[in-house]
This record gives structure tokens, C-alpha cells and sequence, in this order.
């Protein structure tokens, strides 16, 4: 027999054989809810608008990922298989996968419940995984695929489940190395044309700083601005000792920058001190713009997130800076133009900093794939 | 048989006629007045119906060599099935007239052979694969196969009812085993909105509507229509609209055996297969394992744990429809 992964009960729930087994307890779950609400005289509704499988390695985020879910039932109650997967294939772990079901009920519910799975399987089962996770899905609903991590291309299981899904969600805040997984991100999106939809929680992050952007441009006066682009400064923060140095965000707003306005590739992206990057790209007619993306340490902000950018630009008259700065407490961004030197028009907005349960709450309400972000990556690419 | 008994005294036993959702596609077509006025090829773009198994041929291997799935699922159970989604209304509830409506189907049924026979039918085999996280053998590979066997596991048909009702609509079926998924089903689906209001990026992944009767695991009924996300601006998602046997009724349903068990002794034919029927039946399907048997070649194989051969995608995708994610 089989020694079984060592699984939390009370929290995923008990242990099915098979997936006849599990829909049967969750059937059997579903009668008992229901029966009990019919005593109260307010039935009980099987609410599922979405199929939702997040996959992850770590046992932390499998957890995070379905306390996230919990928290999003009222508003998105779905059918969610977390699989769990120990990490890498070790040699020696014998192949095992097993399932859990539970039927929680979300704070503040009452007439809404949601079916939680989890798929814990441990060894290399990346062969197998997607057979386990095929048959638990509900069929109509639409297939949304949360990968935890950095999506493993080439990966058996990943395919399989890819061909399942209608929006896959990443999230390059996670990627270790997004100068690899960025360009295989946009190798995905090109595959997903037409099949499925791609969403990064990071793009959602830059939606504040896209807007205020924007707006800049949106005054007549310096609407010229934007095509004498000169200089380019993304600034984003690190821990401490600056070891975990996640650029993904401050990249994809260069990529939406360029592929906006049509900047074209003159180099390569080469590091410079500390993790940053220092390169030159080319204006539609020709003149170069420097970007320089760069790492600081900052309290209170998440690694990765951007804290602020610099863009500057000449007419054939006036140097111009427009400077968007994040403050820390409470957190609002400052925007500021300067001309000539001289300090010309400032405001401060609220910086709106969603937690992951908001961020994935959003993209749940979305199928479709978002071209502007696919355009965004395809000039990252351009540049690596 | 008819040397003995009276074709009144013969009970023969569909057991998926014993089944209470199966009962229920009639209740639902003839007792309610909302289905039965759409229920043709004005507003049904196409119906599907599956057969799904996730086991394999286990010790059944020396019956199922000699039949295949042909006999084994598609003459009996896809037929019945079918012939209650499309019969006619019967002028009542009994033996007689429910049976003389199915058999009306059954002949109707248009005949695929010779040059059609690739277009409309396809056959599979399963091969070495994976069923809910475990490795299975090829069908070739189970004790009692032959190891060069062209006994088919899996069938996809598309078949036409020649009739007033459902001119132009096309019923897909399939059925196999070693399916990723145990499932029985009938999906109705219709055709889309004559005009489209919103725009393409509204519509994203929005499906036109959909009845499925779930007849086994998690028996029920399932409406899919759009509704409008609630966030600002229009975007349109498919949602279900749910019937389940087992939370609204809080019964088990009898086995299908003890339900028609019991029709027998009462004398209810009901539910049993008349012998026209059963006639009309294989002359349906018997040119088709003729066509199979005399031509070149075997079934195509499919990985264990798929939806069948690629050649059964193409079946459908041909005519710009997908077959349903089960």
C-alpha cells in the first residue's frame, strides 16, 4: 500500500477515491447543505460560473491561492482544483496522486456554496497530471488556468491543460528571470491567438501607471511632447540587500511605451550596475531614445513594483520632464511636469496597490485576451 | 423467440430506458409547454449526444472482440437515446403509441454507407494512456484482445433525421471507452441570436445557448444562455441555469433493473424495445460494420484518457462545430 502525501484535512477536506468517489461526496455535500437550508426556508443554490484550476508547487501558495478563492466566491463562486505538485521530478518518489474535495460556504454567504478539489500529487507526474484534472472539471462553464510560478513550456501537463483553458493567468511579478520567461510568455500569447485568453497580474499592477501616463499627453499643449521622447527612466523597487531583483513590471511599461508610440530596437538589453538595465531604442524617425530601468530599495513596496518614472522630451523650442513619483503612506502618486527646468503643473492621486484577490477577481470577469498587453510583450521581445 | 411468446409477452431490456433521467427527456419534452415549440430545426442548430466510459474492456475482452461498440453501445443505448430526443409526440403515454413514434425515427434514420461511410462515421481504438492519474493499457494490450485486433472502442457518427422536424439539423454521436471522463449526456444546441446587438469582444467566450440533460454522473438539467458580467460596460459570459436530480428531489433514484423489473411484471411495455424497433435498429447500423469490415485498414487510435481519434474532431469540426468538453 501506498504511503499517502501528507495532507491537511481539515483544510481541503477528505480524501476521495477517484474522481466517481469525489463527485459523489460533493453530491452527497450539496444534498446535506441543502436539505439543512430547506429547514431555514432559503434554498441553497450550486452557484458555479467558472472553472477555475490553480496550479502551484508550494504547499503556501496552494493555500494562499484558496483562501483567495474563498474570499472571491460571492462574486465568483466556481468550481476550483488547486493541484499541488512537489516540486521538480524526483527520482525514487513513487508516482502518487490523490484527491480532496470540500464544500465550503464563504463568510457572509448564505445561499451560495463553492466546490473546492484539491489534486495533491507528488513524483513526476507531469504525464499523468492533466488525466487527473480533465474529468473534475465542469463542463459549459468556462476554464479559467491560474499557473503560480513561471509556466513551464515544453511541459506535458501544461499543454495538456492549456488545451483545456479559456484564459490562462500568470503572474511575472513571480518570474525569477523575466528576461527568459517574458519573451516564453509572449511565445505563449502568439500560440494563444484565436484559442485562448493571457492575463499577467502585472499588467493589471500598471493600469494606475498607464492611466497617469496617459493623461499627460492628453493636454494639448504637450501632447507634442510625446513625439520627441528622449529619455526614458523606470525606477522599482527591491528588497534591502537587493538580492530578489524582479524587473517584469518595469519592463512590460517599456514594452507598452514602444509599442504604443513605435519605438524600434537599436540593442540588445544589457544589464548595468545593480540589476538594472541601460539600453537605447529608436524613435519612429530614428532618434534615440535612453532607457534606463533601474532597482532601489524601497520600504513598504512590494518587490517589483514600479516607484516611479521619468520621461523626457524636447520640442524644438522647450526641454520638457513628466515625473510620476509613488509616496509611500499613505500611498498616492504625485504627478509632476516640468518646463524648461521650471516646475509647471503638479497633483497627487490616490495609487491604487489591489491585493492578488482583486487583481484575480478582475481578470475572472474577463475572456477575452488583451490586445494592448500582447502588443506590450511583443515589443519586450523585439528588445531582448 | 416468437414460436413461444407473444411479441406483448417480450420485455426486452434496455436498461438505459430504466434509467429516471432518461424517463425525464420525455417528461420534459411532453409535460412542459416551453421546450417542445423550439424543440425542431428552426431553433436547434445541432444535438449531441455521448456515451462515455473511463474504463476499458476489463474481462468483458471475449464478448466485446466479437461486438465492439458499434453493437455494444451505439445499436442499443445512442439509438434509444436518440429516437427519444427527435420521436414525435406520442398521442398518449403507453406501450403503443410511445413505441410507435420511436419506431418512426428509427426508419427515418438516413443509411450511411459506401462513399459516406468516412464522412459520417468514424471508428477508434484506444491505446496506452492515462484515466484520472493512472496508466492503462491499449486495448490490444488486455488479456482475451488480439494483439492485432480491429474490434472498434470508439464511435463518432454523424446521422440525419429525414423528417419535417428536423430537416438540415445534424445529431452528432459518440461513444467509447477509456474517455477522460464517465459521462452520459444530451446537448441541445440552438442556434445563435438571428442579430447580434454586442460586439465581438463583449461576446468573448460566450457560447450560443445550450440544454444539456445530464443523464449520468449528476443527473439533471443544464441551461446555458448570457448574462451580462456585472462590472461597467457590456461583457457577456455563459452561466448555467441548474437542475440536480439529487438536491431538488433528496431520493436516490431505484436502479435502473429494479424500474423496469418491476414495468415487466406489471405488463408495461413501455419502456422495453418492440421488435420493429430493435429490426429497424441494426438495419441502421449493420451497413456500417459491413462498410468497416470490408474496408482497408482498422480503427484509429487514440491515447487512453483522450476524446477519441483525431479523424473524430474532424467529423464534426468540418461543418464549423466543435464537439462539447464533456
Amino acid at each position: 500500500m501506498a504511503q499517502g502525501v501528507v495532507v491537511d484535512t481539515t483544510f481541503w477536506g477528505v480524501r476521495a477515491e477517484g474522481v466517481a468517489a469525489l463527485e459523489r461526496e460533493l453530491a452527497r455535500l450539496r444534498r446535506m447543505e441543502s436539505a439543512h437550508a430547506r429547514e431555514l426556508v432559503r434554498p441553497i443554490a450550486r452557484a458555479s460560473v467558472l472553472n477555475l484550476i490553480v496550479f502551484a508547487d508550494r504547499e503556501e501558495h496552494a493555500r494562499r491561492a484558496a483562501r483567495s478563492i474563498s474570499d472571491l466566491a460571492l462574486r465568483h463562486p466556481s468550481r476550483a482544483i488547486v493541484v499541488l505538485v512537489d516540486r521538480g521530478s524526483r527520482e525514487g518518489v513513487e508516482k502518487q496522486i490523490e484527491m480532496h474535495c470540500q464544500l465550503p460556504i464563504p463568510d457572509g454567504a448564505r445561499q451560495v456554496c463553492y466546490e473546492q478539489i484539491l489534486v495533491r500529487a507528488r513524483g513526476d507526474v507531469d504525464d499523468r497530471l492533466a488525466s487527473a484534472v480533465i474529468p473534475l472539471l465542469v463542463p459549459d462553464l468556462p476554464v479559467f488556468l491560474w499557473w503560480t510560478g513561471t509556466p513551464p513550456l515544453g511541459s506535458r501537463s501544461f499543454g495538456d491543460l492549456l488545451r483545456l483553458t479559456d484564459r490562462l493567468i500568470v503572474d511575472s511579478a513571480d518570474f525569477a528571470r523575466p528576461e527568459i520567461t517574458l519573451p516564453v510568455i509572449a511565445r505563449i500569447s502568439e500560440e494563444a491567438r484565436g484559442r485562448f485568453g493571457l492575463t499577467d497580474l502585472n499588467w493589471t499592477r500598471l493600469t494606475p501607471w498607464r492611466e497617469i501616463a496617459t493623461a499627460f499627453f492628453d493636454v494639448p499643449s504637450w501632447r507634442l511632447f510625446l513625439d520627441g521622447i528622449t529619455g526614458l527612466r523606470v525606477g522599482f523597487a527591491v528588497d534591502m540587500d537587493g538580492r530578489d531583483i524582479h524587473p517584469s513590471q518595469a519592463l512590460l511599461l517599456v514594452g507598452w511605451l514602444a509599442s504604443r508610440l513605435g519605438w524600434r530596437p537599436l540593442e540588445a538589453l544589457a544589464p548595468s550596475e545593480a540589476g538594472g538595465l541601460l539600453f537605447a531604442i529608436a524613435r519612429p524617425d530614428g532618434a534615440r531614445i535612453m532607457v534606463r530601468v533601474r532597482p532601489r530599495f524601497e520600504r513598504g513596496l512590494d518587490e517589483g513594483d514600479i516607484r516611479g518614472i521619468r520621461i523626457q522630451s524636447t520640442d524644438e523650442r522647450h526641454q520638457a520632464e513628466f515625473v510620476v513619483v509613488r509616496q509611500p503612506t499613505p500611498r498616492h502618486q504625485t504627478a509632476t511636469v516640468f518646463l524648461d527646468g521650471e516646475r509647471r503643473w503638479e497633483r497627487t492621486m490616490p495609487l491604487p496597490s489591489p491585493a492578488i484577490v482583486e487583481l484575480i477577481g478582475e481578470e475572472l470577469s474577463i475572456l477575452g485576451s488583451d490586445r494592448t498587453y500582447e502588443a506590450a510583450l511583443g515589443a519586450l521581445v523585439e528588445l531582448a | 423467440m416468437h414460436t413461444v411468446f407473444r411479441e406483448d409477452e417480450v420485455f426486452r431490456i434496455d436498461h438505459y430506458l430504466g434509467k429516471e433521467t432518461v424517463q425525464n427527456i420525455l417528461v420534459m419534452r411532453f409535460s412542459n409547454g416551453i421546450f417542445e415549440p423550439i424543440w425542431n430545426r428552426q431553433y436547434v442548430d445541432h444535438v449531441q449526444i455521448t456515451v462515455a466510459e473511463t474504463i476499458g474492456v476489463g474481462e468483458r475482452a471475449g464478448y466485446y472482440e466479437q461486438v465492439g461498440a458499434m453493437r455494444d453501445i451505439v445499436q442499443n443505448h445512442l439509438l434509444q437515446l436518440l429516437a427519444l430526443v427527435s420521436m414525435e409526440p406520442p398521442a398518449a403515454f403507453d406501450d403503443k403509441a410511445v413505441r410507435d413514434e420511436k419506431v418512426k425515427v428509427m426508419r427515418v434514420l438516413r443509411r450511411i454507407a459506401g462513399d459516406d461511410l468516412p464522412m459520417n462515421a468514424v471508428r477508434g481504438q484506444y491505446t496506452r494512456g492515462f484515466i484520472e492519474g493512472v496508466p492503462v493499457p491499449g486495448y490490444r494490450e488486455e488479456t482475451g484482445v488480439a494483439p492485432d485486433s480491429r474490434t472498434e472502442t470508439y464511435v463518432a457518427l454523424k446521422l440525419w433525421v429525414d423528417n419535417w422536424r428536423w430537416e438540415g439539423t445534424p445529431f452528432y454521436l459518440r461513444t467509447g471507452k477509456r474517455l477522460p471522463k464517465h459521462s452520459t449526456e444530451i446537448a441541445i444546441q440552438f442556434r445563435a441570436a438571428p442579430h447580434q446587438l454586442f460586439s465581438r469582444e463583449a461576446l468573448a467566450g460566450f457560447e450560443p445557448n445550450a440544454l444539456v440533460l445530464r443523464i449520468q454522473p449528476d443527473e439533471g438539467i443544464s441551461l446555458r444562455f448570457g448574462a451580462k458580467v456585472p462590472v461597467q460596460g457590456i461583457r457577456i459570459r455563459a452561466v448555467n441555469m441548474d437542475f440536480d436530480y439529487g438536491a431538488s428531489f433528496m431520493v436516490d433514484a431505484p436502479d435502473a433493473y429494479e424500474t423496469l423489473i418491476l414495468d415487466a411484471l406489471r405488463g408495461d411495455a413501455t419502456l422495453f424495445t418492440r421488435h420493429d424497433e430493435v429490426d429497424q435498429q441494426w438495419a441502421f447500423v449493420d451497413p456500417i460494420i459491413k462498410g468497416w469490415a470490408e474496408a482497408p485498414g482498422g480503427p484509429a487510435p487514440y491515447a487512453a484518457g483522450t476524446w477519441g481519434p483525431a479523424e473524430a474532431d474532424e467529423l464534426i469540426e468540418r461543418d464549423g462545430r466543435k464537439w462539447r468538453k464533456a
